[in-house]
């Protein structure tokens, strides 16, 4: 049951980048396997297409490289709250503004979102025409862009003279609201697989790894 | 004991003309003091000068002398004077961190920029809460309020500070009437639990008949009359200084233009 | 184009449903005669920017049906609407995007094919309905909040439709800006235009406007004239909505006058019984 239930959770995480991705990997896989420039090695014809074997080395080399780079900001995006994220760069020493512009960037995108609808509503009830095709799409940029900005950069004069006004500005470190644990096992992982990584870096520069396909 | 501007002129920076000329004004500590006046008088004005925030965060020009129980703000830290004074802006979501995910920690901001020991940064923040009577709002999201809660949330956030003094550029212009109802009880208990001397910018002069004992009409960057509430608000001349009479005064006007009888006891 | 006389404009069995499942509207029956200067109350939630929303099309009904000029909207694309359907919004800050004031009210009676002539003045008498008649060069974010809110009205009267909505339009005026709107709306209804403003202001609302909506959760809780709907017997439904009723209105009851929702209503029933 709780095997169940943890990989139904894994799938509803993962799922979006599996949708995003399996079109990527198997237009990746289709055009190298069959039209890698210069290949040898027939495998199988399909129709005038031929399949080679250096093709689908490369396809699938391709592949792995976008499916592991999906998967690291996957497995990030779902196991960090941003919030401790930042918490914990802050007692690490990163500086109260830095700290304050990454939260607020990442709490601002969807109130963008928001405001960037209700912009567009507005210009189309003075009669924009964003119904008509590329060129009404393209004309109605501006009418939206220059509120999104200039809004933006009035609620930034706005909310820096409220944090001011909230002694955002005072000297030394912020008081920490809490310690977020860190176990023997994270650490090691944390420190074990930064090594794995600068090793096989290391071994791949020195051409140590020219066995790997 | 006071937050006094005595003799205050402001100009804004790159700007050619004065926003505030000559003002003396003094809120004491426990005393509501309102402000009225029609709008690009220079109210906003008066309210960052007062907070300190003009000059000291948006640079401009300083003439005369503002002070926080005798010592001068000039040349002080904004932080410094933000736990004397707390100041409330009109747009509710605007003024929140929009950085953390509850409204405890919004609230808990301000005493941990202030760097104070985790246990009194707890205490402040539930005293700000329950100062207002919002504790049960400590696990939402600040994004997630109705304008109204949102603005309770920025007050508490202020008062988490501790300020001696609070000065609320229109607070409840944003707000429906319940909205507006919650921030003048706000504001009202803020008054009484705290102590607090508060300075109020205001288009409602009903509101401000209930909350304040003194009154200013700021116009064209100037004091042009002080006064107790009861004295401004009756005053024949407030139409023409672009300030709508409470409705008791308004009606009785009106009554009493028509040659009939106003009983005192209607209000 | 001329200023033309105001249009029709109703809803049958409306609801609205969000796409994330909240419900906004339920069985709204309105009928708005063309000319009439209406007000929509509630407090915020209630479904009042919502239902406005409908009158243009930038929402869709997902029950019943919105007619505006005797024609259903449901099929009408938002931009052909604008020519019958004028509604400034709540926040200027949302709107306004041009570098002049000028331009910002020449967008949408230019959208609508004004041009030349006809534009110049659509554009001038607007500006000057909401005195900022000499501000035309100016940029539209060193105006104040007041007067940009102004501003968007302003925008929306060039356009001269027959039906303009107000939604919230006397957010953070003072007492001047407040008589610059009543006076806008006595002149769109001296034009024999239709005027439906959304506002929070009773005061307000029961001195300028002939009948008021009361919503709440989405639904219609009262329809009629000023004196009507703030008769005392209505006040408990007023109030679980968060309305408090005029002051005219609470001083008249308490008098014995009957319903008596303005200054003058008051007046003339008091002098009436002495």
């Amino acid at each position: 049951m709780i095997v169940i239930a943890v990989m139904a959770d894994l799938w509803r995480g993962f799922r979006p980048y599996f949708i995003v991705l399996t079109p990527l990997v198997l237009s990746i896989m289709l055009i190298n396997t069959f039209l890698y420039p210069g290949a040898q090695s027939a495998l199988f014809n399909v129709g005038p297409f031929t399949a080679t074997a250096e093709g689908l080395t490369a396809a699938a080399q391709a592949a792995l490289r976008v499916v592991a780079f999906a998967a690291s900001v996957g497995v990030f995006a779902l196991s960090t709250r941003t919030d401790e994220l930042v918490d914990d760069l802050e007692q690490r020493g990163l500086g109260r503004r830095a700290s304050f512009v990454i939260s607020a960037a990442i709490g601002t995108v969807p109130r963008m979102a928001e405001r960037a609808r209700e912009i567009v509503d507005a210009q189309r009830a003075r009669g924009m025409d964003t119904e008509g095709g590329l060129r009404g799409r393209l004309r109605g940029l501006l009418p939206l862009a220059g509120p999104l900005v200039l809004g933006a950069l009035t609620d930034v004069e706005q909310r820096t003279m409220a944090l001011e006004a909230r002694a955002f500005a005072a000297p030394g470190r912020r008081t920490v609201l809490r310690e977020h644990p860190d176990s023997a096992t994270q650490r090691a992982l944390r420190w074990g697989l930064s090594l794995l990584a600068v090793a096989l870096l290391v071994l791949a520069v020195g051409g140590w790894l020219a066995w790997l396909p | 004991m006071s937050l006094r501007l005595e003799g205050v002129g402001y100009r804004y920076a790159g700007s050619a003309t004065d926003a505030l000329i000559d003002v003396d004004l003094a809120i004491e500590p426990g005393e509501v003091v309102g402000v009225c006046g029609p709008n690009a008088g220079g109210k906003s004005t008066l309210c960052l000068v007062a907070g300190g925030l003009a000059p000291l965060t948006i640079g401009g020009q300083l003439r005369g002398r503002v002070s926080i129980d005798g010592s001068a703000t000039a040349g002080a830290k904004q932080y410094e004077v933000a736990q004397r004074v707390g100041i409330l802006f009109q747009e509710p979501q605007a003024q929140l961190s929009d950085s953390v995910p509850t409204v405890w920690e919004e609230v808990a901001f301000g005493p941990r920029n202030l760097s104070l020991p985790l246990d009194e940064v707890v205490a402040r923040t539930w005293g700000a809460l329950e100062a207002l009577d919002i504790a049960d709002l400590c696990e939402r999201d600040p994004g997630r309020l109705s304008g109204g809660q949102a603005q309770l949330v920025a007050l508490a956030s202020v008062l988490a500070l501790q300020p001696a003094y609070l000065v609320l550029d229109e607070p409840t212009s944003q707000l429906d009437p319940e909205g507006t109802r919650l921030v003048a009880e706000a504001l009202a208990r803020a008054a009484a639990v705290t102590g607090a001397g508060i300075l109020v910018v205001e288009h409602k002069t009903d509101l401000l008949a209930r909350l304040c004992a003194r009154l200013a009409i700021v116009e064209a960057g100037r004091i042009v009359k002080q006064g107790t509430a009861v004295t401004m608000l009756g005053l024949p001349e407030l139409d023409e200084l672009g300030v709508s009479p409470p409705e008791t005064v308004r009606l009785r006007r009106a009554v009493e233009a028509t040659g009939g009888h106003w009983d005192p006891s209607w209000t | 184009m001329t200023p033309s006389a105001g249009a029709a404009l109703s809803s049958e069995g409306l609801g609205f449903v969000y796409p994330d499942g909240t419900r906004a509207l339920t069985g709204i029956d309105l009928l708005v005669p063309a000319g009439i200067r209406l007000a929509i109350v509630g407090q915020n939630g209630s479904g009042k920017s919502t239902l406005v929303r409908h009158f243009n099309g930038l929402l869709r009904a997902t029950e019943g049906r919105v007619l505006v000029g005797g024609e259903e909207v449901s099929r009408r694309h938002v931009a052909e609407l604008a020519q019958q359907v004028g509604i400034a919004f709540q926040n200027p800050d949302r709107q306004i995007f041009a570098g002049s004031v000028r331009s910002e009210v020449a967008f949408g009676p230019r959208n609508l094919g004004l041009r030349g002539e006809e534009l110049e003045s659509a554009v001038k008498s607007a500006l000057e309905a909401v005195r900022l008649g000499g501000e035309g060069e100016t940029n539209p974010y060193d105006l104040g909040y007041s007067r940009r809110k102004l501003l968007t009205i302003a925008s929306v009267l060039a356009m001269r439709t027959p039906i303009v909505v107000l939604d919230e339009p006397t957010t953070g005026q003072d007492l001047r800006g407040v008589r610059t709107i009543e006076g806008i709306v006595a002149t769109l209804a001296a034009e024999g235009r239709t005027v439906i403003a959304v506002s929070h202001d009773l005061r307000f609302v029961a001195e300028t406007f002939e009948r008021v909506v009361v919503m709440r959760q989405g639904t219609i809780v009262l329809d009629g004239t000023p004196s009507e709907v703030f008769a005392e017997a209505n006040w408990a439904t007023l109030r679980s909505t968060n309305l408090e009723p005029p002051y005219a209105a609470r001083l008249g009851a308490r008098l014995g006058l009957g319903s008596t929702p303005t200054e003058e209503s008051l007046v003339s029933a008091l002098s009436a019984g002495t």
